[in-house]
C-alpha cells in the first residue's frame, strides 16, 4: 500500500483495459513527478471527453451531437448497414473509403462461452432500424472470431425473416503477405470464398 | 528453460497486454493448460487463426514461472464446420464451455479429453443430433464421478417405478424412497435418458421429439447442480 492519494490513483489506472498493477505504478509515479498544469490538462481532457461526448442516438457511433456525422450525411446510402461490434471499428472501416452506408455499434459480440447473449447487445435497436430507414442489407463486419461469427449467424437469423438481405465480410489473406504463413483457417476460408476473374 | 511438445484443444481465450493472448486449451497428458501466444493479436501473427476455439493443435511450448509461451503451433483438426451455423456453435460452445470447467491443471485429463474430442468431431461431421449435448453432459458427469442413477433407483438400486429424480440424491429414485426435493418425471424419461447416456456420442438413437427437450433440461440442471455453476452457453439464445 502507498500513501492514500497514490493508491487511489493505481487503483483506478488498473482498472484499465491492457494496464496491470505494475503498469499502473509506473504511471502513478511518473504523474507524480510532471508540472501540476500538465496533471490537470489530463484529468481535464478525460473529464471533458466525458461530458461532451455521447453516443449517436441512430448508430450508437461516438459524437458531440445528437447524430454522429456519418449519420448526418446526406450523401451516405441509407439503405445499406454495416453492423461493427466496437465504435473504434468505424474510422478502421471509413479509411478504406470502400463504403458508403451508414453503421450500427452493437456494443460487443456474443459469447456463448462468457454468457454474453443477444440481449446484452443493440440488437432490437438494429431491427427497429430495418423498418424506421428501410435498410435493404445489413453487412456483418464483426470480428473473425469465434465469438464474431456467431454474432454474423445471428444477425442472419434475426433480420433475414424480415427480408433483409445479411451479407459478412470476407475473410481472407493478408494483401502483401506469403501463402506459406497462413493458417489453415485462413487459407480455408479464402478458398471458400474465391472469386471468379 | 526447457521447451516440451504437447497437443489440446483450444477452450477460450482473452487479451493479455498489448497484443499478447492467454489461450486455455485441454491437453490430453496435462489437463487445462493455460499459455501465452506472444504477438497474435496483430494481424501479421501467423498462428492467430489457428488458436481460435475448438482448435485441435499440436503445441510446442517454452516453459515459464507462470504461463507456457507457445512457439509454435501446428493444426490437427480445425473442426472449422463448428462455426458455420448458429446451433453448432452453441452445441461446440456448451461442450468446450463444460470441459473447461470440469478440467483442472496439470492433471492428465485422457477421457475429458476424449469425451470433448469426439464431441466437437460428431459436431463438425454430421451436425446437431437434438439428444448430441444431453448426451455429452451426461457423459462428463460420469468424467466427474456423478453419473446420475437412471436404471436404477439412487437410493436403493430397484430397477422399476423409476418417476422422481433429485439431483442431490443422484438421479432416479424410487416411490420408496423420494425425497422432498425430488420431482416427477414424464413417464419412460429415465429410460430414454439411459438410453442417451450409453450410446456413442456419434451413434445416437433416433432423437424422441416427445423427450428430447426434457431430457436436456434434467442433463443440464443435473450437471449445474453437481459443478455448482451456470452453463453460460446454453442460456445465450433461449434464456
Ligand atoms: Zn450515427
Ligand atoms: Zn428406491
Amino acid at each position: 500500500m502507498f500513501e492514500p492519494p497514490v493508491q487511489r490513483l493505481i487503483d483506478e489506472l488498473a482498472r484499465l483495459p491492457g494496464i496491470g498493477r505494475k503498469s499502473a505504478q509506473r504511471l502513478a509515479f511518473h504523474l507524480l513527478h510532471v508540472e501540476e498544469a500538465d496533471a490537470v490538462r489530463l484529468g481535464d481532457a478525460i473529464v471533458a471527453m466525458r461530458r461532451e461526448v455521447r453516443l449517436c442516438i441512430r448508430c450508437f457511433n461516438v459524437t458531440a451531437d445528437e447524430q454522429c456525422s456519418i449519420c448526418r450525411d446526406t450523401r451516405r446510402d441509407p439503405s445499406v448497414v454495416c453492423v461493427v461490434e466496437r465504435a473504434q471499428d468505424i474510422p478502421v472501416l471509413e479509411r478504406t473509403q470502400e463504403f458508403a452506408g451508414r453503421y450500427h455499434v452493437l456494443g460487443g459480440a456474443i459469447s456463448p462461452i462468457e454468457g454474453i447473449g443477444p440481449d446484452q447487445l443493440r440488437m432490437q435497436e438494429l431491427v427497429r432500424r430495418m423498418d424506421d430507414e428501410g435498410i435493404e442489407e445489413v453487412i456483418a463486419a464483426t470480428n473473425p472470431t469465434v465469438e464474431g461469427d456467431t454474432t454474423a449467424l445471428y444477425l442472419a437469423r434475426l433480420l433475414k425473416p424480415l427480408g433483409v438481405r445479411v451479407t459478412r465480410l470476407a475473410s481472407g489473406l493478408p494483401v502483401g503477405g506469403d501463402l506459406d504463413y497462413a493458417d489453415e483457417i485462413t487459407l480455408g476460408r479464402a478458398l471458400a470464398g474465391r472469386k471468379e476473374l | 528453460m526447457a521447451l516440451r511438445h504437447d497437443q489440446g484443444i483450444v477452450l477460450r481465450g482473452y487479451p493479455f497486454g498489448e497484443a499478447d493472448r492467454v489461450v486455455v486449451l485441454l491437453s490430453p497428458n496435462h489437463g487445462k493448460l493455460r499459455t501465452v501466444a506472444k504477438g497474435v493479436r496483430k494481424t501479421k501473427s501467423r498462428f492467430g487463426g489457428r488458436l481460435e476455439p475448438f482448435s485441435h493443435v499440436d503445441l510446442v511450448l517454452y516453459e515459464g514461472r507462470n504461463l507456457d509461451t507457445i512457439t509454435q503451433v501446428s493444426m490437427i483438426e480445425p473442426f472449422h464446420r463448428l462455426r458455420g451455423d448458429l446451433e453448432r456453435v452453441i452445441a461446440a460452445a456448451t461442450m468446450v464451455e463444460v470441459a473447461d470447467a470440469v478440467a483442472t491443471e496439470n492433471e492428465a485429463s485422457v477421457r475429458l479429453f476424449l469425451l470433448l474430442h469426439r464431441g466437437l468431431r460428431t459436431l463438425d461431421r454430421t451436425g446437431v443430433h437434438a439428444d448430441l449435448v444431453t448426451s455429452y453432459l451426461l457423459k462428463a458427469a460420469a468424467v466427474v464421478g456423478v453419473a446420475p442413477a437412471l436404471e436404477s433407483c439412487a437410493g436403493c438400486g430397484r430397477s422399476d417405478g423409476l418417476d422422481r429424480f433429485s439431483f442431490e440424491a443422484g438421479g432416479a429414485l424410487c416411490e420408496r424412497c423420494r425425497t422432498p426435493g425430488a420431482y416427477a418425471l414424464r413417464d419412460g424419461l429415465t429410460g430414454y435418458l439411459a438410453g442417451v447416456a450409453a450410446a456413442e456420442l456419434d451413434a445416437l438413437p433416433a432423437a424422441d421429439d416427445a423427450f428430447t427437450g426434457e431430457a436436456m433440461g434434467v442433463a443440464r440442471r443435473f450437471l449445474e447442480f453437481h459443478l455448482e455453476r451456470r452453463l453460460e452457453s446454453l442460456a445465450v439464445i433461449d434464456g
